[in-house]
């Protein structure tokens, strides 16, 4: 290790132009392939191609031909009518036009298009309404064939549209003040350009509506735009920040550019050798230049806090930042890999750009620490001289006292003198985090990404509260185990074709006869089929086979029975079957009442309402029918309509699988957990009439088992590199009690992190999961600084009480110029418009002044109280931490 | 200016006559005429089972049959009634689809649905005539022939084998589409092909007659044939879905009663509706 050491200081020092020629040219290389960079904005893609989850979403969406749905919102409160005005529905019309053409061909296949799917969208214009046209008499029309001309005829529309319980809460509000156009896509990500289509369009429109675009693929294709575009505005400005604090700090514009480029350097060659590999920058990896940027640079502030104090005109720049590489070595190594651990813990979660973000961060990690140890002793080498005139403490404290200087001169005093009550206090805090942790709630939103007064953030809000919701999930049902014959399946349906027979003998003369001979085949047909549906279609072939010549008479009986068995083929499309109907809209007015979900669709409403507009129009009359027969003729005549399929997106053409849109009023993950958990025991409770299956799909359900997967994900690589920091810090200082106490301040960082996170009842979201997660490599740091340097100094020192004071000197002083610089730098991040961004700044303010002040708080307090334990060992000679002895004692000279 | 015109004249005039001389081309409105009769009115009655398969884009099949009786009020291609009696799927046996057509303008024709379970018969009034047949990719115009009045006709080419007219809706805000290009068999004045197109030149819907068979039958006590679509295609290029519609034991001229076309027949039709 030593050797190591001085082979890179010394090559560093020594080819200081030939060090900075690999730099640069290291740089370039790898940033070369940054302009070839692939941006993935789909969240979809933090889930394995393979989870299951993901696998069955998009079975589910094939299979029920969904696509991903952007939604404008219209909502007029200044006209009596609402939205049911003459000019108002002009302009719906208008816009409902324009998003038709929001379609793009395909180069590559001209057949095929992409944008709009205009066959699937939901407008007044493009829906249909079926009503009583006098007694016996049922019309069907389009809603709104044409925008109405007076405001009676826009009343009219109103009342029809109210009239429809499938459009009440989806594309009409209750209170006809609102409405909403429904755009399904081909991709979802191509909502950020509809996006902006559509507001280009809004912007023509003045009358008294407004106009909000949403839908989930808006927020998610915007906040993968917009994280992008913050990149590029938030880092600078953060980095803008930085540079001014630290040029405060250390008034040396020539050395305060270093970390700057350290930062830059590191930023840019590991975006580039991420891209160089081939890997898409996901809207996670756009969190990965600020995360870098603030750990090369606290690297680079503790080799020039160091050179600050240490540096004397006397002793010169080589000589000066020798000594400083050689104390610092150690910890910017260990911090470093420390750092990278942290981050390469990702690499365990089951999350794909997770993996790629931690893979390349741990390797931003080291290269950012190989530049900090070979290109910061090049730089210094290549200023000259005499430009550090006035440079360095002792250059300034010659006049003064720093007031740095004196507030941890102070810390340092308490910790000593009164050790036990800093603990003690400690103590009192940790409880009380330890309790808000209990507190916490974990809930994500995809709204809630963005600030109040961001236009998708004030869509959410406006459209939920007129609306049943616009965030959809899909609960699928499927029969099961109805396919295969059973014995007692025979003998059933021997007896109800004998019963039906005698039934029919009126009009059917011959009908027992030929009954009882197709009963005495069905045995033998029993035999060779084992599964429901082909015994009755051999059943079925027979029949027609021996009725195809038959007399009139038997091929009219024969066509009776025949068609016995094909209803009874019916039946196994279990979604045709009144009770298993009955069933669904059971549960759906459970989930409903119980306030769980805004609205639900599903062929349940469907069947419904047809057969209240066949019967006659009544709202009693809103029911499933009692017969199969009577169900299948609702679902023939719904599709005899303009849209016959519409049909498809709730049930399968087999009926045998069937799909409940769920539209939840909320973006909160906590309401769609409660609604999963909910279904699970209705499911439990209620025992269907046939066997059901019952999954879950669509984007909103899809994030909810994204979160689960962050949080514990996240949760378990957290836990694991807080293991292997810890082995690496007992290694460090061959101590596992040293370990442990390296430890703590990071642990009580996160216990008050999260603690105060659950007592201001902030949501435990994705991007917290995220930052805490990456946090543990960087709240270590400063203990280890911390440690390393108490050690290396008690070992000359010989006592703790000599040591302490010394810590709180230039040790104290680097770990407090980190925690200012950084912490502050990033507080500009609080004035972006994407709360990820805001978070980011709060979270690292809040990990770095907590860790640093933890750091210089609880660790002298707890060497003061138990310095006997913890000191017992370090006096043995350990060559892996001997640091030059004379470099401290110069230290200490100039100090006195 | 005047030079540009009198030139414009000349070449119209000249390519106008050229044409009718050579080919003694048909104007457009007599093409479709001829073309309406061949479709939907040879011999004054006709019987048939129609099925009809419905395949989605991903190739799932859904089936439904019915036996079509045809009925033509005069000799003057007017109005027509229908009357569709399902046989499956078995859910739905016994369903009635009737309609009195009337082929004069503003008038909208009479339908009835009766539905056997419900024991229900119902009027149906309809604001267009551009709903799917069934859940077919056939629209219900389809089925019972779009009024030839309704359209403005154009022959805007003329092929080997067919005339290829263009039709524009008069009224253009009661149709989807925005005009649609039917082909015309020259020698049978069948239409082979029609194919609807939305604003923008956009090919939405074809519809294809792929087979044609000669059915024999007696017309006055003579024998002849009637060139017949016995099979067609119906393709939906926005959703993807295609119907394949096939007629057999198609018969002409059969006599069919008139009172068959009433509404006491639909709950008891006539056996002979049946077989």
């Amino acid at each position: 290790m030593k050797r190591t050491k001085n082979t890179i200081i010394n090559f560093a020092i020594n080819h200081y132009k030939l060090a900075t020629f690999i730099m640069i040219l290291f740089t370039i290389a790898t940033g070369f392939f940054i302009p070839k960079a692939v941006i993935d904005t789909d969240p979809e893609n933090m889930l394995e191609v393979k989870n299951p989850a993901r696998v069955f979403h998009n079975k589910t969406k094939q299979q029920f031909e969904l696509s991903d749905i952007v939604v404008i919102g219209i909502i007029n409160e200044n006209d009596p009518d609402g939205v049911f005005n003459p000019g108002t529905l002009k302009r719906i019309y208008e816009l409902t036009e324009f998003s038709k053409s929001l379609r793009w061909s395909d180069t590559d296949n001209p057949e095929s298009f992409s944008g709009v799917i205009e066959v699937d969208m939901i407008a007044p214009s493009l829906v249909d309404h079926m009503s009583q046209a006098g007694p016996g008499t049922i019309r069907f029309e389009w809603l709104m064939p044409k925008p109405p001309e007076t405001k009676q005829e826009a009343l009219e529309i109103r009342d029809k549209a109210l009239s429809n319980p499938l459009l009440v809460g989806q594309m009409i509000s209750e209170d006809g003040q609102a409405l909403c156009i429904y755009l399904p896509l081909t991709d979802k990500l191509l909502s950020y350009k509809v996006y902006t289509e559509l507001r280009n369009k809004i912007k023509e429109f003045n009358g008294d509506e407004e106009y909000h675009i949403t839908g989930l693929p808006v927020a998610e294709g915007a906040i993968g735009v917009e994280m992008f575009t913050q990149m590029g505005t938030a880092s600078p400005l953060a980095m803008a920040v930085i540079f001014g604090l630290l040029l405060l700090f250390f008034r040396k514009l020539v050395l305060v550019i270093l970390p700057m480029i350290i930062a830059t350097v590191s930023v840019v060659s590991t975006m580039g050798i991420l891209i160089g590999f081939g890997y898409p920058v996901h809207i996670l990896s756009s969190m990965l230049p600020i995360f870098l940027m603030s750990i090369s640079i606290v690297d680079s502030v503790h080799v020039l806090s160091e050179f600050f104090d240490v540096y004397t005109k006397e002793k010169g720049r080589k000589q000066t930042i020798k000594e400083v590489m050689n104390t610092l070595f150690v910890p910017v190594l260990y911090t470093s890999l420390t750092t990278a651990t942290g981050f390469s813990s990702l690499l365990l979660t089951s999350i794909p750009p997770a993996r790629i973000f931690g893979a390349f961060l741990s390797i931003g990690v080291m290269i950012a620490w190989l530049f900090t140890v070979v290109f910061v002793p090049a730089y210094v080498m290549l200023i000259p001289e005499k430009s550090l005139k006035n440079f360095g403490l002792s250059a300034q404290e010659e006049n003064k006292q720093n007031w740095l200087t004196k507030i941890l001169r102070s810390v340092g005093v308490l910790t000593y003198k009164r050790a036990k009550l800093v603990i003690g206090v400690l103590i009192v805090l940790v409880g009380i985090a330890v309790w808000g942790i209990t507190q916490i709630q974990v809930n994500d939103n995809y709204a809630k990404r963005f600030t109040k007064s961001h236009p998708i953030r004030k869509a959410d809000i406006a459209l939920n509260n007129h609306f049943g919701g616009t965030y959809t999930a899909y609960l699928v049902l499927e029969g099961k185990g109805q396919e295969k014959l059973a014995k007692d399946d025979v003998e059933q349906i021997t007896q109800e074709l004998e019963i039906f027979a005698h039934k029919i003998n009126d009009e059917y003369q011959n009908s027992p006869q030929l009954a009882n001979s197709l009963v005495q085949m069905l045995p033998e047909l029993a035999k060779i089929n084992d599964s429901k549906e082909a015994f009755l279609d051999s059943a079925i072939s027979y029949v027609e086979k021996i009725s195809a010549n038959s007399s009139d008479e038997d091929f009219y009986t024969w066509q009776e029975l025949n068609n016995f068995l094909g209803v009874e083929k019916e039946k196994l499309k279990i979604f045709k079957r009144p009770e298993v109907l009955k069933y669904m809209a059971d549960l759906q007015a459970h989930m409903e009442t119980a306030g769980l979900i805004g609205k639900s669709n599903s062929v349940a409403d469907v069947v419904r309402k047809v057969n209240q507009e066949l019967t006659d129009g009544r709202k009693e009359n809103f029911r499933i029918p009692d017969k199969l027969q009577s169900v299948s003729e609702c679902y023939m005549q719904f599709q005899q309509s303009h849209r016959p399929r519409d049909l498809w997106h709730l049930v399968t053409p087999d009926y045998k699988q069937a799909n409940i849109w769920m539209q939840f009023k909320t973006g909160d993950s906590m309401d769609t957990r409660a609604a999963v958990k909910e279904i699970t025991s209705y499911f439990k409770e209620h025992k269907p009439p046939v066997e059901l299956s019952y999954r879950w799909a669509g984007l909103h359900y899809i994030n909810l088992v994204l979160e689960n997967e962050l949080v514990w994900g996240f949760l378990k690589s957290f836990a694991g590199s807080f293991l292997v920091v810890f082995v690496m810090m007992t290694f460090l200082f061959r101590s596992p009690l040293w370990g442990l106490l390296c430890m703590l301040p990071l642990t009580i960082t996160l216990v008050a992190i999260y603690g105060a996170t659950g007592i201001f009842g902030k949501d435990y979201d994705l991007p917290i999961a995220v930052l805490s997660a990456l946090s543990i490599g960087m709240a270590v740091d400063f203990a280890i600084h911390f440690l390393q340097r108490s050690r290396d100094t008690y070992q000359k020192e010989g006592s703790w009480k000599h040591t302490a004071p010394k810590m709180f000197g230039e040790p104290a002083r680097a770990i407090s110029r980190n925690v200012l610089v950084i912490a502050v730098g990033f507080l500009p991040l609080l004035t972006a418009p994407l709360i990820p961004y805001k978070t980011t700044g709060v979270m690292l303010f809040a990990i770095l002044s907590f860790s640093g002040v933890i750091t210089l708080f609880a660790l002298p307090a707890i060497l003061t109280a138990g310095q006997k334990w913890f000191f017992r060992n370090v006096k043995e000679k350990n060559s892996n931490v001997c640091i030059n002895t004379n470099i401290e004692n110069q230290n200490e000279v100039f100090r006195k | 200016m005047k030079t540009y015109i009198l030139l414009l004249a000349l070449f119209v005039s000249d390519q106008f006559g050229v044409v009718k001389a050579e080919d003694k081309v048909p104007i457009a409105d007599e093409i479709v005429k001829k073309a309406n009769h061949m479709s939907l009115y040879q011999g004054s009655d006709s019987k048939g089972k129609i099925t009809m398969t419905i395949t989605d884009k991903q190739g799932r099949v859904r089936k439904r049959e019915f036996n079509m009786l045809r009925k033509d009020m005069d000799d003057n291609d007017h109005d027509q009634k229908y009357y569709a009696y399902f046989l499956t799927p078995a859910d739905v046996r016994k369903m009635v689809f009737m309609v009195h057509k009337h082929t004069e303008l503003e008038k909208e024709d009479d339908r009835w649905l009766y539905m056997p379970s419900l024991d229900l018969v119902k009027r149906i009034a309809s604001g267009d005539k551009r709903t799917s047949f069934v859940g077919s990719d056939f629209l219900y115009e389809d089925i019972s022939g779009r009024n030839i009045n309704e359209d403005t006709h154009e022959l805007t080419k003329t092929t080997d084998e067919y005339y290829v007219l263009k039709n524009v809706p008069k009224k253009p805000n009661t149709v989807e589409f925005e005009y649609y290009i039917a082909y015309i068999d020259k020698k049978t004045f069948l239409p082979m092909k029609m194919e609807y197109y939305k604003k923008g030149a956009r090919l939405y819907r074809v519809i294809k007659s792929s087979k044609i068979k000669l059915i024999e039958a007696k017309e006055n006590d003579q024998k002849v044939s009637y060139p017949t679509v016995v099979e067609s295609v119906a393709r939906d290029l926005e959703s993807g879905s295609t119907t394949v519609m096939n007629y057999s034991n198609v018969q002409y001229n059969i006599g069919i009663e008139n009172d068959i076309f009433t509404e006491r027949y639909l709950r008891r039709p006539p056996r002979k509706v049946m077989r």
